[in-house]
């Protein structure tokens, strides 16, 4: 019973992690065909941003808005200097990916040298500790796990629901037609740039709650957002979520098993496995398409 | 990625081959040269790193830039040559020189293991598989310390030797007397490759891929050729990192180095073999000059690499062809 409660609770608290990561690559990829490869630098600049409004004495409840708000300018901006003069060239997923991890690279180095390598923590969303049956989990934890499936459900929602989201769903279904009836193909690139690096915003303060943030922070759950968008599929919103979640349980069992070193090695061989026998991921189907 | 670079390398023999052989001897004595005016061992230490760059950055365009297959692990395959010269020599005492051969051996088996799965694949899934089997390799490195030193590394790999002459003596002739000419060796190899007839089917491929395979191209066949073959001089590159270096740590599976290589790929120009080359001693030289600069220099190369992308999608060969018009490019325009 402890183990199974453990690996839930682990699972769930990862999988949001991984899906708040994960939702933000795949909008990118879906509306603009680009993988953005500075997505968790995103996520290390949130976090500072985070801390340095909380340092200047600001309640958390309005300094987090601000960072979430600053990080998607930032995000915007990325888009607009090295994606957008991009578009057309032939060789694009490829160039794109040489120019975000170069834009990460400068942001990452720029985050060194205005805050320098000492970690440093953000204040938790909700203090204190409690216990789950047998085991001990943090406010904050239970926080992550309430607040990200209804920030998930939001995006849905505005996705599915609000003009400016079936703009966003249309431009991923066929960039050429949303052009012919009107819609602003470019301001719509800037904004699923900025959603994502305000969800990136959101993972950095989740995780600079429980964990010392560093310049570096962003590159590993880079690299799990992108299993989870390999495994869930990378051409839908709620392929990745899936596979957030199942993969977040997949790490809490295996590492309860077998130990957390051979967890990263034996993720990686059930992902390319995977993509040997499904390569469009187990949640999706064929096409590119936003929901 | 179906017309890039059709100006460049879209009709292999357009240079004649003698032409190219000139070029190719008077820039290989042109570097030979160099440790004559080049007397001090950190300087001839900065003309053997770009060798090593020079040779994985343009090993990488040959599967990235000719096969058109973004192999995201290539860093891998130069890890899994440090790796596996590290441990030949220093746990199964095998000889530096045999070693150096057989890492190469290694990666391309690595090589070919990696193709399987990506050979259904496309695109950006490539980039994600390749980039997991890099992850792969790093994990198992880690979590096999025992033999591999996880975080820690290796340290004390046996060096090369020729007879008794100590290779660090006389500023480092030696070692960068082997690094010319594996460098060498290197590209010779790819030039011919991409200028053979395999080599055309490789362009083929990657410019039409349904065309290629209706005229009997083996996508299967030639892609597992492209990623053996990028990998084979990678692998002696990074062995020859380690026994220069003599140590070995995980560092080299890390994103910043990766992202450095892709950039002399991409800076030189892919499809050209020979950009690749030109951009890494750019680049290289480039990083040394600002090592004033300190930490603002990595945001320097980043801008600048940025810059390049946005201003000369055709890279630095395509700045130069620019440049030189039909004039002094000739001998150095590329296939």
């Amino acid at each position: 019973m402890g183990a199974l409660a453990e690996i839930l609770f682990g699972g769930l608290f990862q999988g949001s992690l991984y899906a708040m990561m994960a939702v933000g690559l795949a909008l990118v990829w879906t509306t603009i065909g680009v993988f953005n490869f500075s997505h968790g630098v995103f996520m290390m600049l949130g976090a500072y941003l985070a801390w340095q409004l909380v340092a200047f004495g600001l309640h958390p409840a309005i300094a987090f808005p601000l960072a979430i708000l600053a990080t998607a300018g930032v995000g915007w901006l990325l888009q607009a200097t090295v994606v957008r003069p991009l578009i057309g060239r032939a060789n694009l997923v490829l160039v794109v990916v040489i120019t975000t991890l170069a834009a990460g690279s400068l942001i990452e180095n720029g985050v060194l040298t205005i805050w320098g390598p000492r970690s440093k923590q953000l204040p938790p969303l909700l203090a204190g500790n409690t216990m789950i049956g047998s085991i001990g989990v943090s406010l904050h934890q239970i926080a992550i796990i309430v607040v990200t499936p209804l920030i998930l459900w939001a995006l849905w929602m505005f996705l599915t629901r609000t003009r400016i989201g079936l703009a966003l769903r249309a431009v991923a279904q066929n960039e050429d037609a949303s052009q012919l009836v009107g819609l602003n193909v470019t301001a719509l690139y800037g904004l699923a740039f900025a959603i994502a690096a305000a969800l990136a915003c959101i993972a950095g303060i989740f995780m600079g709650g429980y964990r010392f943030m560093s310049p570096v922070m962003g590159a590993d759950p880079l690299l799990k957002a992108l299993i989870v968008v390999v495994f869930g599929g990378i051409s839908s919103i709620s392929g990745p979520i899936f596979a957030a979640y199942l993969i977040g349980f997949f790490e809490a069992a295996c590492s309860y098993y077998f130990g957390l070193y051979w967890t990263p090695a034996l993720l990686f061989a059930v992902l390319i496995l995977t993509l040997m026998v499904r390569p469009e991921g187990i949640f999706t189907s064929r096409g590119r398409g936003l929901a | 990625m179906t017309d890039m670079n059709k100006r460049v390398s879209g009709a292999p023999g357009r240079t004649s081959w003698q032409r190219e052989a000139v070029g190719f001897v008077l820039g290989l004595a042109v570097l030979a040269m160099l440790p004559l005016v080049f007397t001090d061992s950190y300087s001839r230490h900065i003309l053997i790193m770009a060798f090593i760059y020079a040779m994985v950055a343009s090993n990488w365009d040959l599967s990235l830039g000719y096969g058109g297959v973004f192999n995201f692990g290539h860093l891998a395959l130069f890890g899994i040559g440090v790796y596996a010269y590290a441990l030949l020599t220093k746990l199964a005492g095998m000889d530096p020189w045999v070693a150096l051969v057989a890492s190469g051996v290694v990666a391309t088996l690595a090589a070919v293991i990696v193709t399987i799965p990506i050979l259904r694949l496309k695109g950006i899934y490539i980039i994600l598989v390749t980039f997991g089997f890099a992850q792969l390799v790093m994990q198992i490195i880690i979590s096999q310390s025992d033999i591999t030193g996880g975080t820690q590394g290796i340290v004390r790999i046996p060096g090369l030797y020729i007879f008794d002459h100590n290779m660090v003596r006389d500023g480092k002739i030696g070692y960068f007397g082997i690094a010319l000419t594996l460098l060498a060796l290197s590209t010779i190899f790819l030039r011919v490759l991409v200028r053979s007839r395999i080599g055309a089917s490789i362009v083929a491929l990657r410019d039409n891929e349904e065309y290629a395979i209706s005229r009997g191209v083996s996508l299967v066949r030639q892609r597992m050729i492209t990623l053996a073959a990028s990998a084979f001089f990678t692998g002696v590159a990074g062995a020859f990192y380690a026994a220069y270096q003599r140590n070995a740590s995980i560092d080299v599976f890390g994103m910043s180095l990766a992202t450095i290589v892709l950039s002399m790929v991409l800076l030189g120009g892919t499809g050209t073999i020979y950009g690749a080359v030109i951009a890494s001693f750019v680049l290289t030289v480039f990083a040394e000059a600002m090592a004033d600069f300190g930490a603002w220099r990595p945001m320097i190369t980043a801008v600048l690499i940025i810059l390049v992308m946005l201003v000369y999608p055709s890279g630095l060969v395509g700045m130069i062809q620019a440049a030189w018009g039909g004039l002094g490019g000739r001998l150095r325009r590329p296939t």
